[in-house]
């Protein structure tokens, strides 16, 4: 699961070293711009076959607030 | 039918062979990163490219992107380059992060500006706008249905749709006139959500209905002039359910789902690649198991599939389509590891065959390896390596093509052959800006270009080779009915062309009518072939000089002494114009290495000082004294289309030389 993450990570940025833990923000990566942001949740809902409540679209802080949304999540599906 | 005993064996290559290249977007990424890593920038380009070839996926594309924009600048650079403006209706960031990426692949190198959101219109009514000052050399108008000013319903649908069409060509009439640039177009892809339901096509003002009207107004208004992206065409053929995502669209203005970016990008590229001469000219077929079922030198004539049967029609299809390519210019060669007699004996005498041996401009059947007889056919032809698209049957023959004649695009048959038609019609890089007559006879012409070439190797001396082709040139005017065959002309000639410079329709227009230029046109036939308008010239006077502002002539007229008569014409047109000197230039690209030395074998002497900015330093210009220039060669016969009255004085008049 991390690694799958991660993998969408480098791909959106195009950065092959790209390394995320759950202390990551946007902050953190230059890139990650609003743009990059709708990027990354229509990757992440294709790659874990989520759907993203609208209202939690813009709400992860954390790359940790993240992970732990798709972990409840697919372990319920 | 066996093969016979004198033929060598038949080194057939095993289709099964090496592990097929992980044909997936991840596998080739993964290789184009192992590539950069290792500094091999070209690598890491190519497979980079070959990654956005195999899937549609947003992710896979960005990474593509980013990869591509780090080292394309490190590599050869390609020949054409663009400054590309994206005005758009909806969010077009992404489509204008992807775009440089899938305009790479379509050989273009682009530099993109996009405007502010929604803007479009702004950016074009407003002459101070970021559009104008950054000088676009193409315009792509990304627009939505939603942008469409048509109500749900209307009392007078004629009026309305006409208004709509209206608004969006004298869009183009003001870039037009106040910029240089190309336009395409996205015509709008209409949403499947319709409340009328079934009873929307008996409605003529639904607004769906509408929305369709617009978009067939807008592809009539279009002529040749402008390049229309059928958005609605690619929406129906990935699925309206996936191009259009309401979620996205209220989230973030997405007018196109994400995942039907890369697409789009796909196709505008393709297109705006056509626009700036970038497309594909010539399929090259293999025949077993590509054309018909089965392997001739063992099943024989009879025991091919073809025709008859599910696989014997899926077979007539893929030819089918194939004619349809041919019959839009495409020009067709085989290549084939077959005994010659016996691959013509199937297209003469096969009752089911479509294609016949007139269709195909270059016939190679041998037993010599597959790239060695594509860079035969390419050389025969006339044409790059890199204007050549391969299909075949045999992974282990796309390969060994991939690997050893790179430039040429390879198309991945499915192994079952019903999807050939659409493995074929899903390659983007066939387009073209225009169907011109020229187009649906450039076949002809290069078989017969063909055939000639097979002359020259019995004639006994070059000059008697050409004598004995009956070549007569005549000059015609820049007309209406001339101008889109020059503009393509313009627009796609790369090897025999000394200035590069891509001038539009409007501009070649404006420079016919300017007394102190002169476009010259000038058509070729021979004995074998009408070969049509292949040769252009653009000159423009400047005191006592006459400057040679664009020089090109079609590739399939190269080595025909149409070079030195087409110099005869331009001395004659300095001396009528009383000019002392014809000035030239050679400006280098990648693909005009054939014309470096064109103005020294005229007779044309170097100028050091020319005043050409530094940022060109491979432009080199030339003199030539009007008074002491040569006689042109002679060996084709030179006339001149009844069009003198309009240009009195002229002292060729009628003459034949």
């Amino acid at each position: 699961m991390p690694d799958r993450l991660q993998q969408v990570f480098r791909e959106i940025f195009s950065d092959d070293t790209l390394v995320i833990t759950d202390e990551t923000t946007a902050a953190d990566i230059p890139a990650w711009d609003s743009l990059a942001h709708i990027n990354l949740m229509f990757t992440i809902e294709n790659e874990f076959e989520v759907e993203i409540p609208d209202d939690r679209l813009g709400s992860f802080a954390t790359v940790g607030e993240l992970r732990g949304y798709l972990e409840e999540r697919t372990a319920v599906s | 039918m066996a093969v016979p005993a004198a033929t060598p064996p038949p080194a057939r290559v095993p289709a099964q062979d090496a592990e097929p290249r992980s044909a997936t977007p991840r596998g080739h990424l993964d290789r184009a990163r192992e590539a950069e890593r290792a500094g091999d920038d070209a690598g890491a380009v190519r497979w980079a490219l070959a990654a956005t070839d195999a899937g549609d996926d947003l992710a896979g594309w960005s990474a593509a992107a980013g990869i591509v924009a780090r080292c394309l600048l490190r590599v050869t650079p390609l020949a054409r380059r663009a400054r590309v403006a994206v005005l758009g209706s909806y969010t077009t960031s992404q489509l204008s992060a992807l775009l440089p990426v899938a305009a790479a692949r379509a050989g273009v190198a682009v530099e993109v500006y996009e405007c502010g959101y929604g803007q479009y219109r702004q950016e074009i009514l407003d002459p101070s706008s970021g559009l104008y000052r950054f000088g676009p050399d193409v315009v792509v108008l990304a627009v939505h249905a939603g942008e469409a000013q048509l109500p749900a319903m209307s009392q007078d649908p004629d009026v309305d749709v006409a208004a709509e069409a209206a608004r969006w060509t004298s869009l183009w009439d003001l870039l037009a006139d106040r910029t240089g640039a190309r336009v395409v177009q996205h015509l709008f892809a209409i949403p499947p959500d319709v409340a009328l339901g079934h009873l929307a096509a008996r409605t003529p003002g639904c607004r769906a209905t509408m929305l369709a009207a617009v978009n067939a107004a807008l592809g009539r208004a279009a002529g040749s002039r402008m390049a229309l992206v059928d958005c609605d065409r690619l929406a129906a053929e990935v699925g309206k359910r996936r191009w259009f995502d309401a979620r996205y669209w209220h989230q973030a203005k997405q007018a196109v789902s994400l995942g039907c970016v890369p697409l789009l990008a796909r196709h505008t590229a393709a297109v705006l690649g056509a626009q700036l001469g970038a497309s594909r000219k010539c399929l090259v077929l293999d025949l077993d198991n590509t054309l018909w079922g089965g392997v001739l030198g063992e099943e024989g004539l009879g025991g091919i599939a073809l025709g008859d049967g599910p696989a014997g029609e899926a077979f007539t299809a893929f030819q089918d389509h194939i004619l349809e390519l041919k019959a839009k210019g495409v020009i067709l060669a085989v290549c084939s590891k077959n005994n010659d007699a016996d691959a013509r004996e199937v297209f003469e005498r096969h009752p089911a065959m479509r294609l016949r041996l007139d269709d195909i401009a270059m016939f190679s059947a041998s037993w010599e390896d597959k790239p060695a007889q594509i860079r035969r056919i390419a050389a025969t032809l006339g044409i790059g390596l890199d204007s050549l698209v391969f299909v075949d049957d045999n992974p282990a023959e796309r390969e060994v093509v991939r690997q050893l004649a790179g430039e040429v695009d390879v198309i991945d048959l499915p192994p079952d052959p019903h999807g050939y038609v659409r493995a074929l019609a899903s390659y983007p890089f066939f387009e073209t800006p225009a169907l011109t007559t020229e187009d649906a006879d450039r076949a002809a012409q290069y078989r017969a270009r063909a055939q000639a070439a097979q002359l020259a190797a019995t004639a006994t001396s070059l000059a008697d080779f050409h004598r004995s082709l009956a070549m007569v040139a005549t000059v015609v005017p820049l007309d209406e009915v001339t101008l889109p065959r020059v503009a393509q002309l313009v627009a796609k000639t790369n090897q025999f062309n000394l200035t590069g410079r891509r001038r539009g329709q409007a501009e070649l227009a404006a420079l016919a009518a300017d007394p102190a230029a002169a476009v010259l046109c000038v058509r070729l036939a021979d004995q074998f072939a009408d070969h049509g308008l292949v040769a252009v010239a653009i000159v423009s006077q400047d005191g006592d000089v006459l400057d040679i502002d664009t020089w090109l002539m079609s590739c399939r007229v190269i080595g025909r002494t149409l070079e030195d008569e087409t110099a005869g014409l331009l001395v004659a047109e300095a001396r009528r114009r009383g000019c002392r000197h014809l000035r030239g230039h050679h400006v280098s690209t990648a693909k005009n290495g054939l014309v470096a030395d064109l103005y020294l074998r005229l007779g044309f002497t170097p100028v050091s000082d020319d005043g050409v900015p530094a940022r060109q330093p491979d432009a080199t210009t030339w003199l030539l004294d009007v008074n002491a220039a040569g006689s042109p060669p002679g060996l084709i016969q030179v006339l001149h289309a009844d069009t003198q009255a309009t240009r009195p004085g002229r002292e060729l008049e009628g003459t034949i030389h």
